[in-house]
């Protein structure tokens, strides 16, 4: 039996029939602002105040002060309590980056994995990770090393994923098939506004359903519609297919 | 000189083929078997590679038989040698974050 993580985001676990894949490796990939922090900012949240389990964010694009105002301005209000008191362990660019030496926050990282504290890991992003190596061909070993070491101390980790294009077709990288999951949110403009979905395109080991669901970001973060029919309800210009 | 002396150890018979071979760390034995190389020379090479931080001895692992065994890590990624002003040797070692990563994955494997 399998066992499963539960995001706790609305929807998106019956899409994932029940979870994330324990101890697996998930890439969040979308444009800028289709949501990705937040779904990663939420799945830490979820962990720590409805599954009693805590968390790791990691992020190279914020500090900790931007990232506690991001999630409480979402309506996760007791994010800062519960970094506050360690629920939610935050390293931020300030840290992860200081005197441009990596390796020594990798140091405390690692042992904070090992520490078998934590069962919830965010890597915001990989792209800002994959900066500390020289090459393709180490770019993908050290993806493959890390996510094994993430998942040999029993953590299910998002990694976020800068997707340049509108819809991924064009461009799938390495890291997709580096993973163990693959979720797409994305984002297309309407006259109104803009028409959010999301995309669950791969899940190792998992049964899933990869339709295009729509979802909306609002107070309280992602939710996700299951019903997908609103999708073929779209006219073809607005289909982001 | 250092940039000359450099040069004359990684131009040894060897001595590339021991770098080239010791991404993921190896014991002397291992080297001389996979590569062909006598033991002794490979030993002595081992020295002269550790000597000028070209290598470096990784760790002391328990082999099957419960022996210590010295592997050997290459501390090198490039080298860049230059001869426009005078001769200079730049070593450009492994990255301390893909140091950290091998060892903490290869704890894993032990495990």
């Amino acid at each position: 039996m399998i066992e499963l993580t539960k995001t706790g985001v609305d929807g998106l676990d019956e899409i994932l029939n029940g979870g994330i894949v324990k101890n697996s490796t998930t890439l969040v990939s979308g444009n800028p602002g289709a949501g990705k922090s937040i779904l990663c900012l939420q799945f830490i949240y979820n962990g720590v105040e409805q599954f009693d389990e805590k968390g790791i964010y990691l992020t190279f694009e914020e500090d900790e002060s931007d990232l506690r105002e991001a999630a409480e301005s979402i309506g996760f209000e007791n994010w800062g309590e519960h970094v506050d008191n360690g629920d939610i362990k935050v390293y931020d660019k300030k840290v992860l980056l200081r005197e441009n030496d990596f390796s020594s926050s990798l140091e405390l990282l690692l042992d904070d994995f090992e520490d078998n504290d934590y069962d919830r890991v965010v890597l915001d992003s990989l792209a800002m990770f994959e900066l500390f190596f020289e090459d393709e061909q180490e770019k993908r070993t050290y993806l493959l090393k890390f996510t094994d070491i993430l998942s040999e101390n029993n953590l299910t980790t998002l990694m976020t994923n800068e997707q340049g294009a509108v819809f991924p077709e064009t461009e799938i990288g390495l890291e997709n098939y580096l993973t163990d999951g693959n979720i797409y949110l994305i984002q297309t403009p309407t006259e109104s506004g803009v028409n959010r979905y999301l995309w669950v395109a791969k899940m190792r080991k998992q049964n899933i359903e990869t339709d295009i669901f729509p979802m909306e970001i609002s107070q309280g973060g992602i939710r996700v519609h299951q019903n997908a029919s609103a999708f073929s309800m779209m006219s073809e210009d607005d289909s982001p297919l | 000189m250092a940039s000359a002396e450099i040069l004359q150890t990684l131009g040894n018979k060897y001595s590339a083929e021991i770098l080239d071979a010791t991404d993921e760390p190896q014991s002397a034995q291992e080297l001389s078997d996979e590569l062909g190389i006598p033991i002794a020379t490979c030993y002595r090479r081992i020295d002269e590679l550790t000597e000028h931080d070209l290598l470096e001895l990784h760790d002391n692992i328990l082999s099957d038989d419960r022996r210590r065994i010295k592997v050997y890590r290459r501390n090198v990624d490039t080298v860049h040698i230059d001869f426009e002003e005078s001769l200079t040797v730049d070593i450009e070692e492994r990255t301390e974050v893909t140091n950290k990563l091998d060892e903490a994955w290869r704890t894993l494997s032990e495990g």
